[in-house]
């Protein structure tokens, strides 16, 4: 209440509201200081992207360099979200309104979405690079454009399942009321999709920063692309073998993946919690000091009455006014028709002369190339199912363990959670120097590096699935006497079989991924390379097989997404159907 | 009903001159019985074209609630003319019986005097054929319907008809009420109406111009209160203004009176989540009150509510209707609750299933405020759940063949178990009760009666009568037996009762494996019913035959299998054991 009598005053008199001036200018410092904060971090980049390409990216491994590579990282991945943000709204709009794009548009997603992004890596570098040649920002955008489409998909996907959801009672209200597509976007689509986009985005901001590490340590042949930021400062810190310098920078990942959940991601969830489709509200809110921060915040309500809402105003009566002088029985199915036409022209097209141009490359393929791609394959599916396995074994017990106990659960979940944070990617120099040092090859290597990436979806899931597991039915396990493998077999595997499952499919999306950073290695000026297909994908590029590149891309694309089709989905209907824990 | 008269006959080819011609020939009293016979919602088209000595003879020897409900499917003129008409002795009679006030309302009605009404534009409502009259004609309709229908596609086999041909007009000035069991298609109908949804034939016309080309001006309040969680109450409320690119000001302006009319000031910034059902309904109110209009909408509006929010909420949309403080010129609620519609409507159409049509249309000419217990009240009550409770008639003759025809009847959504606790309840009151008690005491709607009740009836355990639910033999000896009594009895009845159930289990016979998925079944009903639908006939079938151990059914494998041991041996070494 005093808050809406405090705007309300601030309202009618701007600049008068003096008493606790003082203490609500300090509420807000923090805000202006950040603001300010921002306008430099964002003077610099621009410097640095307009600056030519140097050809041998030197990295300093002082820590007083390591904000300043934090704040490339943080740039990197923020444009990326904010360019995936952007084509996720568009993509998600029309296939949920238009019946006809939909059609080819959501089968392409769930194709895209399981396609692991970095078998692109090395053509996508390479062709930003030629796109724009001696400016820094060519292999910036490289960057971007891999790690946004790591992370755009899945976002898509949620916003358009969101979309298509959306209550018919609701929907219907907005029919009656004569809502235009704008208002209906902004008052029902967008806030209805509102939590799913949040947590999807967390989830792809979380693989974005695994694609960039490997971006930013990306060497090709002897063109050496790396990029100023954390990864290249971890890696070049344990070529070095710098313990202290891999100590910093570690520390300094954790800290900005522990500053952004904290500025962001828990703010932004605080926030979402408003869009929560419930008759009845909820007693455990998710909050935010930050949220209650801004939302206190004066500066940022009055930037709010004086821009925000008159454009919403503006906005909404523009369209409300555009929809009244339609016909109303010429119903347009989407405001984007014509662009939309254009676009999924231009689409076509592409796809049809790049299939064109893939099949003329592929016919080039010898037996030995192929043969060389096919026994990779055989061996990356082997290296990942062995360490979904490996993931499987500690994780079931370990997870189970922690699961069905809440206090140690209270406390090891956090712990956990931060080490899972730091990218698998940026911990391959410092596995490898210590595997190397051990005397292992990167067969051996390879494993760990997979495992890495893989084992804490897996221990994360099986945590949740013990501590879902009914209490009743333990205490029926209690009351019949089952023995201990019988409690496994009859209660606790059924019990967190989706879990694990779903533990078990993001995993392998992920191990597939890294295999392609984990089976060809550049370190310490050697080559360092094991049997795979990941390997003869990075191999190809180097050499400039532009052939191999595609064919060993293309194979390990249909491979993932079979996979899929003929195995993970089947489990995933099953757990969700035949195991599922129902109230 | 059995044996087709020539009253009948004529009915169904809807020549109403020549059952009205066959009435007069015979002698009044067996006029009386023939015209009883018939079902109601022929009773009342047949009234509309009787002439006026003939309808007063006949009122005079139908019961009194009947006689007043058929009087009041005429025009005024016609009421008049037929209780001068009728024969002084019934006339008193028929006085004699009416509860007070119904007494006082139709003196005042022929108090009023013929000239209230145009008898010209009765008799142009008489010519116009369909056993739908609308009431006594003031105004231009807001709303017509003409020959409107919905049918749904089909992959593969044809169409499925909801709705059948429909005329119907709505007149401003009055409270309209739809009532229908769930199912019945009558939201799908208020859709139409209101421009949600459109026809697959026929058109709708407001204001004589077609529904597409025109944006109506009317407000739809939900059953859901379909209220967006993250607006505000006032926003909520505004949202349609800032649909009509209302200013801010105007709107606030608007948005507020509505709330405070609705008795939701103080409200404002408050979210839909923070109220309790019916504060949320309020704002559902306030929000279509906001856009004033012509028409209101309402669906199903106080069935998510408790009983008593519901009372004071119909009350207070009441008192905004009566006493003229909206400017809404009509309102056009859907219901399953019969008292509720008997409470609120100035008339009631009542439809029947399977697919939609109108089977009665009248007026319900009671003074506000209604009492729930007055006599005349209660005549309209019975009135309705005796229409409801009467079977349908199956269309007889080519006339309206619909595209295609379900092969079994449709079992009603009820458990087994549900229907064993019916028949013991009803045991226990003798074997036989009203069924608004039955209704009142199981705290159930009609709208969940209706399907138990079906499901009773169509296994010849009970029997309905003229409003009554009557155990039958086997019904009484179900209701009195043990478990394995039980289950033999329902056996037997749902073969010899229930096809679908016949035919699954003869399937099952047949077979050399005694086996067959469930899959086969489901295609076959899918021909004729949409895929939920169909999948809801499979459920109670499973739920039925299981319970009657006709079959046994395999969930992983989506199969079903006759019992391995004879039935007959098996509950026995049940009863032994």
């Amino acid at each position: 209440m005093s808050h809406s009598t405090e705007t309300r005053s601030a309202r009618l008199a701007p600049w008068s509201a003096s008493r606790g001036g003082v203490a609500s200018l300090l509420r807000d410092l923090p805000i202006l200081a950040s603001g300010l904060a921002l306008f430099y971090g964002l003077v610099i980049l621009s410097r640095y992207w307009a600056s030519p390409v140097n050809s041998q990216p030197e990295i300093h491994l002082s820590p007083r360099a390591l904000p300043g590579y934090a704040l490339y990282s943080v740039a990197r991945i923020t444009a990326a979200y904010i360019l995936s943000l952007i084509v996720t709204l568009i993509y998600a709009y029309v296939a949920a309104h238009n019946s006809r794009a939909e059609r080819f548009m959501i089968p392409l997603l769930d194709t895209l979405q399981s396609i692991p992004v970095l078998s692109f890596l090395p053509s996508v570098m390479v062709s930003m690079v030629a796109l724009f040649p001696g400016r820094q920002l060519g292999i910036e955008l490289g960057s971007i454009v891999l790690i946004f489409t790591g992370q755009v998909w899945n976002m898509a996907f949620s916003v358009y399942s969101s979309m298509k959801s959306v209550p018919t009672d609701l929907l219907e209200a907005s029919q009656a009321y004569g809502l235009s597509w704008w208002q209906k976007l902004v008052q029902l689509e967008l806030p209805y999709s509102a939590i799913g986009l949040v947590w999807n985005s967390m989830m792809s901001v979380a693989g974005g920063w695994f694609f960039l590490m490997a971006c930013e340590m990306f060497v090709l042949g002897n063109h050496d692309l790396r990029l100023p930021g954390l990864g290249s400062y971890l890696q070049t810190a344990a070529n070095a073998g710098d313990t202290g310098a891999i100590l910093w920078g570690l520390a300094a990942m954790v800290a900005v993946i522990i500053l952004m959940d904290q500025l962001i991601w828990r703010p932004a969830i605080a926030w979402s919690q408003k869009f929560k489709f419930e008759q009845v509200e909820a007693t455990d809110v998710p909050r935010s000091p930050i949220l209650d921060l801004l939302r206190r915040s004066r500066v940022i309500a009055r930037a709010e009455r004086a821009f925000l809402m008159p454009a919403r105003e503006r906005l909404t009566l523009h369209f409300a006014a555009v929809h009244d002088r339609e016909r109303p029985d010429s119903p347009r199915s989407s405001p984007l028709k014509w662009p939309g036409r254009v676009i999924a022209g231009a689409a076509l097209a592409g796809v049809a002369y790049a299939v064109w141009r893939m099949v003329f490359a592929l016919a080039t393929l010898s037996h030995s190339d192929l043969l060389s791609i096919l026994q990779g394959a055989g061996a990356t599916f082997l290296r990942v199912e062995f360490s979904l396995l490996l993931a499987g074994l500690w994780t079931i017990p370990v997870g189970v363990y922690i699961g069905t106990r809440p206090r140690l659960a209270a406390v090891a979940q956090p712990i956990a959670q931060v080490t899972a944070s730091i990218p698998a990617t940026a911990l391959f120099p410092i596995v490898l120097l210590l595997l190397i040092r051990a005397g292992g090859g990167l067969g051996i290597a390879s494993i760990v590096l997979l495992l890495l990436g893989t084992q804490w979806y897996v221990l994360f899931n099986v945590i949740a699935g013990a501590s879902a597991l009914p209490t009743d039915l333990r205490e029926v396990c209690d009351a019949f006497g089952l023995t201990k493998i019988e409690r496994w077999r009859k209660f606790i595997l059924p019990g967190i079989f989706p879990y694990l499952i779903t533990g078990f499919i993001t995993a392998s999306g992920g191990a597939w991924n890294a295999s392609i950073v984990a089976e060809y290695v550049h370190f310490r000026g050697e080559t360092f390379s094991t049997t795979g297909l990941g390997a003869v994908i990075s191999h190809a590029t180097d050499a400039g097989q532009i052939s191999v590149l595609l064919g060993a891309t293309a194979v390990m694309a249909a491979l993932v997404v079979t996979l899929n089709r003929l195995v993970w989905r089947r489990l995933y209907f099953l757990a969700s159907t035949r195991f599922k824990l129902e109230a | 009903m059995s044996h087709v008269t020539p009253l009948g006959m004529s009915i169904s080819q809807g020549r109403w001159e020549h059952a009205a011609e066959i009435l007069e020939r015979l002698d009044p009293a067996a006029a009386a019985e023939a015209f009883i016979t018939l079902p109601f919602e022929d009773q009342q088209g047949l009234f509309r074209k009787l002439p006026i000595p003939l309808a007063a003879a006949l009122a005079g020897d139908l019961p009194y609630y009947q006689t007043y409900v058929l009087l009041h499917s005429r025009p005024q003129a016609d009421v008049i003319a037929i209780v001068d008409a009728m024969n002084p002795d019934d006339r008193v009679q028929f006085f004699d019986q009416l509860p007070q006030e119904t007494w006082q309302q139709l003196m005042d009605e022929l108090a009023e005097g013929p000239e209230a009404a145009s008898a010209e534009e009765a008799a142009k409502a008489i010519e116009a054929g369909a056993p739908v009259v609308a009431p006594p004609v003031h105004e231009e309709p807001i709303i017509e319907a003409r020959a409107i229908e919905k049918s749904f596609q089909r992959e593969g086999s044809g169409a499925i008809q909801v709705i059948a041909p429909t005329d119907l007009a709505i007149e401003p000035g009055v409270i309209v009420a739809l009532l229908g069991a769930s199912g019945s298609g009558k939201s799908t109908l208020l859709r139409m109406l209101a421009g949600l949804t459109p026809p697959s034939g026929g058109e709708v016309l407001w204001h004589k111009r077609p529904i597409r080309e025109c944006r109506p001006n009317a407000a739809i309040v939900f059953q859901s209160f379909a209220l967006f969680p993250w607006l505000t109450v006032l926003e909520n409320v505004e949202a349609p203004l800032e649909a009509q690119a209302m200013k801010i000001t105007d709107r606030h302006r608007r948005a507020l009176r509505a709330l405070s009319s609705v008795g939701l000031k103080g409200f404002e910034s408050a979210y839909p989540k923070e109220l309790s059902g019916g504060m949320k309904q309020r704002a559902g109110f306030a929000r279509a009150l906001a856009v004033e209009p012509e028409v209101l909408f309402m669906d199903e509006p106080f069935s998510a509510l408790d009983v008593l929010t519901a009372e004071s909420l119909r009350g207070e949309l009441l008192e905004l209707w009566l006493g003229k403080k909206i400017p809404t010129r009509s309102i056009f609620l859907v219901t399953h609750n019969i008292e509720e519609a008997v409470m609120l409507a100035d008339r009631i159409i009542v439809l029947s299933r399977n697919p939609a049509k109108i089977r009665a249309d009248f007026r319900v000419p009671l003074a506000h405020p209604r009492e729930h217990n007055s006599p005349e009240f209660l005549l309209y009550v019975d009135y309705i759940y005796k229409l409801m409770t009467q079977p349908d008639r199956q269309p007889g003759l080519p006339s309206a063949a619909p595209a295609a025809r379900m092969p079994y009847p449709p079992l009603p959504n009820i458990h087994s178990g549900t229907i064993s606790g019916l028949l013991e309840l009803l045991n226990d009151r003798g074997g036989k009760d009203d069924l608004y008690h039955i209704a009142d005491d199981l705290q159930m709607g009609i709208n969940n009666l209706l399907p138990l009740v079906e499901s009773a009836t169509m296994l010849s355990f009970a029997r309905t009568d003229r409003g009554d639910l009557e155990l039958t033999p086997t019904g009484k000896a179900f209701a009195e037996a043990d478990i394995s009594t039980r289950k033999r009895l329902f056996r037997e009845a749902s073969l010899a009762n229930v096809p679908l159930l016949k035919h699954i289990y003869s399937v099952l016979t047949a077979k050399s494996d005694h086996r067959m998925p469930v899959e086969f079944f489901r295609d076959i009903l899918q021909e004729h019913l949409s895929e939920a639908e169909a999948q809801q006939q499979i459920e109670t079938a499973l739920d039925w035959g299981r319970y009657a151990n006709l079959f046994a059914y395999d969930s992983e494998s989506e199969r079903l299998s006759l019992h391995q041991a004879a039935p007959a041996e098996e509950t026995e070494s049940v009863t032994r054991a």
